[in-house]
């Protein structure tokens, strides 16, 4: 197969198992761990969104309603996140089910901690 | 079944299209998320309280059309390294025009629509102000559901998923790829 410049043997024979590794870079099985820190990374600023409303503007954002936000953008990111690591572990060997379990239990403990704690 | 030609090793195909199906779900949940709020919480107390579309409960929807015209460019930009989504004359995927002209198009006419609010206050979506979001909405929508089908097909055609064994979903995939899911006649 005929390889894009700068990979290859230069017309020498065919593409090595190296030459594939080096066009992939870094396998989306390994993504796990930026994968994990985005989502974590996205939930906080979900709580940073929400907590503007209720504490820079409390007449037009109640506390309850900065919380159901919350709680409803925190779950469909979950869903997200689990997607994500699923799908790109799939046909590897690659198994980081502790992980994500850790991460949305983390996540789901947070969230009840902000939403009985933290408020206007 | 008929193979589109490897331009690249397949093994380099399958993980890009998944670098790109990992773009388009992190998009997806970050869309959904702010729509299903704006949709429970927004509309919730925009009608209890009647407050106005600048208030914070809204910011989650209109970060959406920020979000998506970027997060669509970003796909494009990495979808120039698989061969098979390139566009007529090698430009970029038709799917990933319509859609990011489309989401441009609703990015634009939030402000057109928040002015329109200065004097008519009602959120009625047949009203002139509205339709260009409505049209840049089903523009982007159908862009986007043939790029995300296309990337499918494509990792179904390499072995990396598993088409549906229901037999009709089966064989619809099989008429798909053989390029006559819609015609019969133009192969």
């Amino acid at each position: 197969m005929t390889l894009p410049k700068g990979f290859g043997s230069g017309g020498a024979g065919g593409s090595s198992s190296a030459d594939v590794e080096r066009m992939i870079g870094r396998r989306v099985e390994n993504m796990t761990g930026i994968i994990t820190i985005s989502f974590i990374a996205a939930w906080l600023s979900t709580f940073g969104g929400t907590a503007a409303g209720y504490f820079y503007y409390p007449w037009a954002y109640p506390t309850p309603s900065g919380h159901f936000a919350f709680i409803v953008l925190t779950i469909i990111e979950a869903i997200g996140y689990i997607f994500c690591v699923k799908v790109m572990e799939e046909g590897s060997n690659k198994n980081s089910n502790g992980i994500v379990a850790a991460t949305v239990g983390a996540v789901t403990v947070g969230t009840l901690f902000i939403t009985l704690f933290v408020g206007k | 079944m008929a193979q589109m030609p490897a331009l690249i090793p397949k093994e380099v195909e399958i993980q890009r299209l998944k670098k790109v199906w990992l773009i388009v779900i992190a998009m997806g949940s970050t869309a959904a998320s702010v729509e299903v709020d704006n949709f429970v919480d927004g509309s919730l107390h925009q009608t209890s309280i009647r407050d106005s579309a600048f208030t914070p409960a809204h910011w989650w929807l209109y970060s959406h059309f920020i979000t998506l015209p970027l997060g669509w460019g970003a796909a494009a930009i990495y979808d120039r390294k698989i061969p098979v989504l390139r566009g007529p004359n090698n430009s970029m995927n038709t799917g990933l025009k319509m859609t990011i002209l489309g989401y441009l198009a609703t990015m634009f006419t939030i402000g057109v629509n928040e002015m329109w609010h200065f004097w008519f206050v009602e959120e009625i979506f047949a009203v002139p102000n509205h339709w260009m979001f409505n049209m840049g909405v089903v523009v982007a929508f159908m862009g986007a559901l043939a790029y995300v089908v296309r990337v499918y097909a494509r990792l179904v055609e390499l072995g990396a998923e598993t088409p549906g064994e229901n037999p009709y979903v089966a064989e619809m995939y099989k008429m798909a790829l053989e390029g006559k899911l819609y015609s019969r006649s133009i192969p």
